[in-house]
C-alpha cells in the first residue's frame, strides 16, 4: 500500500454526504449477486466503485465530489481499496433511517486501514462503522471503450422499458442478440433458447420509449443473458419513478456500454419536474456504467 | 374447572388491535394463564432458550363478569395458538359490530369448554367465543391444549415469579420505530449484538464480525434505578472507548444477545406502548425490555397492563 498514511496525520479522504439513500441506491444498482468484491478508487474528483465478473462484465459507479457536502482529499496518487460490495451497501443502509436527515462522514484510512463511517447529524444518537479493507486485486481487463467507427452507435431508451424488455427475455434466456439498424431506425432484442422472443424498439413508432438514436449501419452482437440482466436487475425505484432514460452504446468489438443516472439529491429538495431525458442538475447525479462483452463465437453482421 | 367472562369493548380493542398482533410476532404458541385477578400471556417460560415474554392484564382491563374456578386455587393455564385466537376474536368482533345493537346485545362471551370434535371420540378442550347477532349466534371454538397439571402450573408460576426481577438500571429508549428500523437493517450485517447500558443513560449496541464493526449509541436517556453522572473526561472519546471505560468503572453492564431476538422484542411496538426501557439483569443474566402503557389521555402509568420480555444472553464462548 501507499505509505502516505504513515508519514502524515491527514487521512486520504474525509467526506460528508447528506443523502445516504441516494448512495445506497446507486451502489445497489451494481449488485447482481450476493458476494461481490468491489474496488473503490479515490481521487480528487470523487469516488469510483468498480465491480466485475469473470472478465465479461464490469460496473462502475461514479460518485463525484459534487455529490458530497464536504470532500477533503489528501492523498498522493489514487488510493484503491477493496471491500465487499454487499457489506458496504448493507452498512450504508443502516445509516439511512426513513424520516430522518442522515448525514454521514466517510473517512479512509482508519488506524488499521479501515473505511470509517459515522453519522454526524445528532449528538444523542450516533451510528458508526469500521469496514475492513483489503488490498484490491488488479482489474483483470481494461474496459477501454472505443467507438466502433467514425460515428457512435448509440441509443437512449426509457430505463423502465429497458428493464421490462430484459426481464421478458428471461424466458428464452441463454444469449440475447442486440441488433441496431438505421433503416428503419430500430433496435431489436432477440432471444433464442427454449423458444424465441423478439422485442423491437422502433424509433419513429415509439418516440417516448426510444428517446435518441444514432446509427449509420447495421450491427448485431450476442450477449449472455445473465450479464445483460445484471445491468438492469437492481435499478433503484427512484430511477423508474423519475422516468429516466438509459443510454446504450456499442463500441469496437461489440463491447456494450449501458449508462444509468441515479439521483442523489436530498429528498426534501428533489425536483418536482424532470424532463423526459431525465436531465437534472448534474452535480446531484451518480453515474453508473456497465460494460458487457459480447459472446465471442458469434459471427457478427458488421465489422 | 370453569372459566367464563365477557370481553369488554376496551378489552377487545386491546387484544384485537394491539396485543394479539404483537404476541403473534413473538411466537405462534403461548400459554394463557388465568388467575382470580389476572389474565397473563406467556411465551417460552417453560422451555428455556427463546425470548421470555410476559403480558399481564388485570381482569378489569379485559373482562367483566369474570368467573373462574379450579381445584388449583382458581388458576387455569393452557397453551393456545395466538394467530387462531386472533382470527377468532377478529371475526367475532366483525359480527358484533355488524349486527349488534344496544349495550348488552353485542357482548362477546368467552368461555372454556370441552367438546367432542367431528370425527373424534375424545372430547377436546376449546376456548369458545360466542357472539349474539341480530337473529343468529356465532360460536367460534379455538382449540387449546389440555389445561396444565398442578405440577406444571406450579412450574409456570415459579418461572413467572423468577421473571419479575428488575434490572438495577433501566434506560428509556426514545424512539422505538427508529430503533426498529435500525436493527432491521443491522440484521444483514451479523448475528450477535453486544448491548451495553450505563448508569449515565447510554445505550450502546454493536455488531462485530471479522469484516465489519457497526454500532449505534444513544445518549442522554432517561434513567430509572441506579444512575451516575458521566465523567467529564470521557466526553470526547469514541462510543466504544466510553462504554468499555464505564464497564471497568462498574458503571455499566454489557451482554451479548442475538440480533434476531433483539429485533423480535421490538415487534412489541405493535402493542403501541407509550414507552420502553432496556436494562440488564444482575450478573448479566438477561437483557430485559419493559414496555409501559399510560392511562389514555394522561402521562400516568396504567398499572392494569404490564408487558415485558427477557432476551437470553448468549455465551460468547459457545458459538
Amino acid at each position: 500500500m501507499e505509505s502516505s498514511a504513515t508519514d502524515s496525520d491527514a487521512p486520504d479522504l474525509v467526506c460528508q454526504l447528506d443523502n445516504v439513500q441516494g448512495m445506497v441506491d446507486a451502489l445497489t444498482a451494481a449488485r447482481w449477486k450476493r458476494q461481490q468484491d468491489a474496488v473503490i478508487e479515490i481521487s480528487e474528483h470523487g469516488m469510483v466503485v468498480i465491480v466485475e465478473e469473470t472478465s465479461c462484465l464490469q460496473a462502475k459507479v461514479y460518485l463525484q465530489r459534487e455529490l458530497f457536502i464536504r470532500y477533503e482529499y489528501g492523498a498522493q496518487g489514487r488510493p484503491r481499496l477493496g471491500v465487499s460490495l454487499g457489506l458496504f451497501v448493507d452498512c450504508l443502509n443502516t445509516f439511512s433511517a426513513p424520516g430522518h436527515s442522515n448525514t454521514i462522514e466517510i473517512q479512509y484510512p482508519g488506524p488499521d486501514m479501515q473505511l470509517l463511517l459515522k453519522s454526524v447529524d445528532s449528538l444523542d444518537a450516533s451510528i458508526y462503522a469500521e469496514i475492513r479493507t483489503r488490498i484490491p486485486d488488479t482489474i483483470s481487463w481494461d474496459y477501454n471503450f472505443e467507438p466502433a467507427g467514425s460515428t457512435p452507435l448509440t441509443f437512449t431508451v426509457k430505463t423502465a422499458a429497458l428493464k421490462e424488455a430484459i426481464d421478458d427475455l428471461e424466458w428464452p434466456g441463454a444469449s440475447i442478440q442486440i441488433t441496431v439498424q438505421p433503416n428503419p431506425p430500430s433496435v431489436t432484442f432477440r432471444g433464442d433458447g427454449h423458444g424465441d422472443l423478439q422485442i423491437d424498439f422502433m424509433y419513429y413508432a415509439n418516440a417516448d420509449l426510444l428517446l435518441a438514436f444514432h446509427c449509420d449501419r447495421q450491427v448485431s452482437y450476442r450477449y449472455k443473458y445473465k450479464f445483460l440482466r445484471a445491468t438492469t436487475s437492481n435499478i433503484p425505484g427512484s430511477v423508474i419513478r423519475d422516468n429516466r432514460g438509459s443510454k446504450l452504446t456499442i463500441g469496437r468489438g461489440g463491447l456494450l456500454k449501458v449508462q444509468h443516472l441515479v439521483s442523489v439529491a436530498r429528498t426534501s429538495t428533489s425536483h418536482t419536474h424532470i424532463d423526459s431525458t431525465g436531465y437534472q442538475h448534474p452535480s446531484r447525479i451518480a453515474y453508473i456504467e456497465f460494460f458487457v462483452k459480447p459472446e465471442e463465437d458469434e459471427d457478427t453482421a458488421d465489422d | 374447572m370453569k372459566f367464563k367472562a365477557f370481553l369488554t369493548e376496551n378489552g377487545v380493542n386491546l387484544l384485537e388491535k394491539r396485543f394479539l398482533p404483537a404476541l403473534d410476532r413473538m411466537g405462534k404458541i403461548c400459554h394463557l394463564y388465568l388467575t382470580r385477578d389476572h389474565a397473563i400471556f406467556l411465551h417460552n417460560l417453560l422451555n428455556g432458550d427463546g425470548i421470555q415474554s410476559v403480558a399481564q392484564f388485570r381482569r378489569e382491563a379485559l373482562f367483566d363478569d369474570y368467573r373462574i374456578s379450579s381445584q388449583n386455587e382458581d388458576r387455569i393455564a393452557f397453551a393456545v395458538d395466538v394467530s387462531l385466537l386472533h382470527r377468532a376474536l377478529r371475526s367475532s368482533v366483525s359480527i358484533c359490530t355488524e349486527f349488534g345493537s344496544g349495550p348488552t346485545a353485542n357482548r362477546l362471551h368467552i368461555k372454556l369448554v370441552k367438546k367432542l370434535p367431528a370425527n373424534s371420540s375424545q372430547p377436546m378442550p376449546f376456548l369458545t367465543f360466542e357472539t349474539k347477532g341480530f337473529k343468529s349466534a356465532v360460536i367460534q371454538d379455538v382449540p387449546i391444549s389440555k389445561p396444565l397439571s398442578r405440577a406444571h402450573l406450579l412450574e409456570l408460576q415459579t418461572a413467572l415469579d423468577a421473571a419479575q426481577d428488575l434490572p438495577p438500571t433501566l434506560v428509556q429508549v426514545p424512539d422505538l420505530n427508529q430503533l426498529q428500523s435500525f436493527v432491521d437493517r443491522m440484521k444483514h450485517i451479523g448475528e450477535l449484538l453486544n448491548v451495553s447500558i450505563t448508569k449515565y443513560g447510554e445505550l450502546h449496541m454493536q455488531i462485530s464480525t471479522t469484516f465489519i464493526t457497526l454500532g449505534a449509541e444513544f445518549r442522554q436517556l432517561l434513567v430509572i434505578g441506579e444512575q451516575a453522572d458521566a465523567p467529564v473526561e470521557d466526553r470526547n472519546l469514541s462510543a466504544q472507548a466510553r462504554s468499555s471505560r464505564a464497564i471497568l468503572r462498574g458503571d455499566a453492564q454489557s451482554v451479548q444477545v442475538s440480533v434476531k431476538h433483539f429485533a423480535k422484542s421490538l415487534c412489541y411496538h405493535l402493542a403501541k406502548p407509550d414507552c420502553a426501557f432496556y436494562g440488564i439483569a444482575p450478573q448479566g443474566a438477561c437483557l430485559t425490555v419493559i414496555f409501559q402503557f399510560f392511562i389514555p389521555g394522561s402521562r400516568q402509568m396504567d398499572k392494569s397492563i404490564s408487558l415485558h420480555c427477557r432476551l437470553p444472553v448468549l455465551d460468547p464462548g459457545s458459538s
